[in-house]
Formats: C-alpha cells, structure tokens, sequence
C-alpha cells in the first residue's frame, strides 16, 4: 500500500513535468493562431501568454488572401510539392525495389555509390553553378529536380520493401511476371505504409523548402510561400506584403498589426502540416503510439 | 553457352545475369542519373576550389589560393570554431535528452496521456526552420509581450532580448533543437525499448529489482546498438551543424557567435558571389565530415559490431 502511493507520487510529478514540457509546444503554437484572429485595433498589445483571440476579426486573412504575391505563392507552394513528391516517390520505389532483388548483379556497388551520395554534400556553390549551366536559373524546375531522392529516405524504403516476402516475389517471376508488374501489383500493396510514410516526409520536405527556392527562382511571382514567409517573418520585410504605396499612404492597410499579419502567414504555412500529420501518426507512429509493452 | 563450358566463368555468368536483369537497371537508372547530374557533376564543379572562377571561357588553375586565403583569415577559424561549438551543444550535449525523454515516456502509466505527449512532442519536427524561427521570435519578443518576459515579468525580472544577445544566442540554439526534435528523434529510443522482450521484466522482477535497476541493468544495455547508431549519425552533422536553423536564428548582432561554416558559404559563395572562396569551405567541410564519418563507423564496428550500415 504505502509502495503503491509513492509510485503514484513518482506518476504525478512525471504527468506535471511532461505537461509543462508540451505546454511549450502547444501555448506559442495558439498565440499565434490567437493573434492572428484578434481585431488589429487590440491585438496590439496582447502578450504571449494569451492564447484567446482579442475581438475577432478575419482581416490578417482577408489582406493576405488579397495580396498579390501570397496567393501565388502558395500555388507555388502546391505545384512544386505535388509535383516534386511524385517524382521523389516514383524514384525512391523504383530505386529501392531494384536494391532490393536477391542475386542483383553490382548490388554493392550501387549502395556503395548511394552512400558516398549521402555522405558527401557537394555545397551549395558546385550545385548552383551546375544549375545555371543547365538553364534551370529561374524556373521552379531547378528546386523540383536538385532533390528529386533522399537516400535516408531511400534506405528507409528498402527497409519497407525488404518485409516483403520473397516467396511472392519468386512465385511470380516463375509464372512470367514482369518487374514493373510486380512492383505495382505485389510489392507496392505490401508495402502501403511504407510508401505512405514516405509521401509524406517527402511532402513535408518540398513543403517546407525555402533556401534553394530563395536562390534559383528570383522571380517573386514564382516563389513558394516559405520564401515570403521567410522575407517577412525572419527578414521583417513588411514592404513585400503591404507594398511600398499602401506604406508611404500609411493607409488602413499600413496601419494593420504586423505582427498579427506575420502570424497569419505562419498559421498558412502551418496548416498544410497539421492536414498531413494526423496521416504520420496513423502510418509511421502506429507502433510506438499502440501503447507500451506489447506482446 | 552451357554445352561450351560445363563451369562457366564468374563474369560470364554475371554477365548473363546482367543481361536477364536489364529492366532492373532501367528502372534504377532515373535515380542514377539524378544523383551524377546533381551531385557527381557539383562534386566535380569542385575543383573549383583551386581555380579562378570565369563566367565564360576555361577557368584559370589558381594552386591553393583560395585555401591560403582562408587560413590567414581570423574569420575561417572563427566560423570553424563556431560550428565545432554549435554542433557539439546540439549533438553531444543535448543527446542524453533523447534518450531521457524515450525512459520518461516508458514509465507513464496512463496510456492516454502518454500519447497525448507523443502526438504534441512529434509535431514541431515537421515545421519548417522559417516557421520554428518565427515561433521562437514570438516567445522571445524582447518587449514585455513576449511569453518569456511574460513569465519574467511575474518574478520581478527586467524584459531581456536573447535573440540579439551573444552570450545566449548559441543556447536557444540548443533549445530550440531539443524543442523541435526531443518527441521525434526519441522515436528510436522508444521503439527499442518496447521492443524488449517482457520476460526480461518478469525475470528481474522475481529477482527484487526496482525500477532503477530496471533501467540501469535492461533498459540502457538495449539501447547501446541505437545510441551508437544515432552518435555516429549525428557525428555526420558535426561539420554542418544545422544550417536551416542557424541561417533563420542569425541576426547581424550575434553573427560573430552563431557563423558556421554553411552561413559563411552562403554569404561569400552565394550572396558575394566569390564562387571559388565558397567551394573551397566546402571541401574542407565534405573532407573532414566524411573522414569523421568513416573514423567512427571502423571504430565503433570494432567495439560493438555495430556501423552504421
């Protein structure tokens, strides 16, 4: 009995010190989705504690909808990671389903040759200056293809697809199936979560790219939206977002909150994440969320 | 061929193989192609580092030029020892954090609760370092709105602004790692720690173990093969030390503290456009990181069989 009250003890002071610790994740996450929502006359002055909206008013998201350079850019945003996770995903599977036949021929150079791939990181300057030589200076292109595998990921792929059994696999070749036949009709279905997960971490990559966008693509037109968000929140540069005019007016425009408006364009770059993040729990971290021990 | 020889040779029969398993090539070709345009050819580029650079025309051999350059300067072994600082903060300080957080987890009870934490403590990982900036920024708005001079403010303490202060810019650095990846990169830790086989449990159990010889004695022995995995990984990091983070948490204030070898590149390579100064930071970088690497992975396979691949 007395064991029994100390280890509840033991149990509470955990339960307070992990909630405190997720307390720093959640309460920055809501005030900033709280002032983001507040009226710009009393927003103001809101500290960082707050986690309720003052007033209410949509305004921040009206201006950004409204901006000429924000829509674009998450369309921009959309193409480049829809686009540039197909191509990711289409590679990795091809590429690890090959790295993962039994007898393949050359299968040690070929990982050998991915290793040195990911473990030496040419630098930004040799990478720039190939895709200046290639043309692709300016065109959303340049981002999409410089990425195009992740051999963590690759790795991570094989892993998936070496889970599938090989009598499968076996069986169908004797009965005169191709690769590409096996690849999508056996292996793949197999391997969902697999593929699943990975669409994701790919997703969330492209998503969240805003370096190489920020170099090759210099049109502000062409941008993702990480590059705007980047220019306004870490650059504090108001003039992208507000235009120079509305600024040197001081109109209603100019005189919104800003950092509200920073906010907003954070909870935009931010949604996108939280829609696909329920998917990784479900697929990558069933697991280890299944709840302790398990047999 | 079988009726010419009863044995064939080795390469024949690979040969054969090969040919058999054409498509398979094929198919992995794409990736191939990607990885020689995009990263053989830029690790070619790189002799640069001991060329002139010319927009048009051969470039112009140049010896050690560049590498000279950034020996004499004060600066390389400033931003050098920036990045040796900042990483070893991050990857050799914080690290027991992981593995910490993964016991904690472990000992709760309530099942609810312990996913609740799992599914907050997983998701700063997915933001990008533009957004965590900007989240950070906001919790450390150096007026009295900020969170923190929020909480200072309750104990009687004067607002401070860490961002712009050298002498801490390197610690919210650290932090703010631990607050992106403490829930993610605990995941390994976790796994293999449910992995365990529970009659272990049973067994120290019945021996009168409490839970700290639980830990000591089961848990942390299980957990030596991901520990090194991840060390050696991180070991990976060592020379880069982050760039995203860094290049977002930077301010001209406490630039002289937090320049890494990645932000040095990107000014003077990128924004300065000196091509061949640039290239030459990332060679010495690529060099040292793979030896690192290749060092740690021999070593620890001789100490515990276990590499990184």
């Amino acid at each position: 009995m007395k064991k029994k009250k100390r280890f509840s003890l033991f149990q509470i002071v955990l339960m307070v010190m992990l909630f405190l610790l997720t307390l720093t994740m959640i309460v920055p996450l809501l005030h900033i989705l709280a002032r983001s929502l507040s009226d710009p006359l009393q927003s103001g002055s809101m500290g960082g504690l707050e986690i309720l909206p003052r007033g209410f008013s949509l305004i921040n998201y009206q201006v950004l909808f409204s901006n000429k350079n924000v829509v674009p850019a998450i369309f921009n945003s959309i193409f480049i990671t829809v686009v540039g996770t197909l191509i990711n995903i289409g590679l990795t599977i091809m590429a690890a389903y090959v790295l993962t036949r039994p007898g393949l021929v050359g299968k040690r150079v070929l990982m050998v040759f991915f290793i040195i791939m990911m473990l030496f990181d040419p630098g930004i300057v040799p990478e720039y200056i190939v895709i200046r030589k290639l043309g692709l200076m300016g065109s959303q292109w340049s981002v999409i293809l410089c990425q195009a595998v992740n051999v963590y990921y690759l790795i991570i792929m094989m892993r998936y697809f070496e889970a599938v059994p090989l009598s499968l696999y076996d069986a169908a070749r004797i009965d005169g199936a191709g690769h590409m036949c096996i690849l999508f009709k056996i292996v793949t279905p197999l391997a969902k979560a697999g593929i699943a997960t990975l669409t994701m971490f790919y997703g969330v990559l492209r998503w969240n790219e805003y370096y190489r966008a920020g170099i090759y693509i210099s049109s502000i037109s062409k941008v993702p939206l990480q590059v705007i968000l980047r220019k306004f929140v870490v650059d504090g540069d108001v003039t992208t977002l507000v235009g120079t005019q509305n600024l040197m007016d001081y109109n209603a425009l100019a005189q919104l909150d800003y950092t509200a408006l920073q906010y907003a364009t954070i909870i935009v770059a931010i949604v996108p994440i939280l829609l696909v993040y329920p998917l990784v729990l479900k697929f990558y971290t069933k697991n280890v969320m299944a709840g302790g021990v398990k047999e | 061929m079988k009726r010419e020889s009863p044995k064939p040779s080795r390469l024949r029969r690979d040969l054969n193989r090969m040919w058999s398993d054409r498509l398979l090539y094929l198919m992995i070709l794409p990736a191939l192609i990607y990885f020689c345009i995009f990263r053989v050819w830029p690790m070619i580029n790189m002799r640069l580092a001991f060329y002139d650079y010319k927009a048009k025309g051969p470039w112009v051999f140049a010896g050690l030029k560049y590498f000279k350059m950034l020996f004499k300067s004060s600066a390389f072994a400033q931003i050098l020892r920036n990045t040796l600082i900042i990483s070893f903060m991050k990857y050799v300080l914080l690290f027991p954090a992981f593995v910490i957080f993964a016991l904690l987890l472990n000992e709760l009870r309530s099942n609810a609760f312990r996913k609740y934490v799992q599914v907050v403590s997983y998701l700063p990982h997915f933001l990008s370092w533009v957004v965590i900036a900007g989240i950070w920024m906001s919790f450390l708005a150096p007026n009295a709105q900020g969170a923190l001079n929020q909480i200072r403010g309750v104990f009687g303490l004067d607002p401070v602004d860490l961002l712009t202060d050298k002498g801490a810019i390197r610690w919210i650095l650290f932090l703010s790692e631990g607050w992106r990846s403490l829930g993610w990169d605990s995941i390994i830790f976790f796994t293999a720690i449910i992995g365990i086989n529970p009659d272990l449990y049973e067994a120290a159990a019945l021996d009168g173990a409490n839970r700290w010889n639980i830990i000591v004695h089961i848990i942390l022995p299980a957990l030596l093969v991901p520990m090194t995995t991840v060390f050696i990984l991180n070991l990976g990091f060592f020379m880069s030390a982050g760039f995203d983070q860094v290049y977002n948490f930077s301010n001209s204030a406490v630039l002289s503290v937090v320049d890494i070898l990645d932000t040095y590149v990107n000014r003077v390579g990128i924004e300065n456009a000196q091509y061949s100064l640039g290239t030459a930071v990332s060679l010495i970088k690529g060099v040292v990181g793979v030896i690192l690497v290749l060092l740690t992975h021999v070593t620890s396979k001789k100490l515990t069989g276990e590499g990184v691949w």
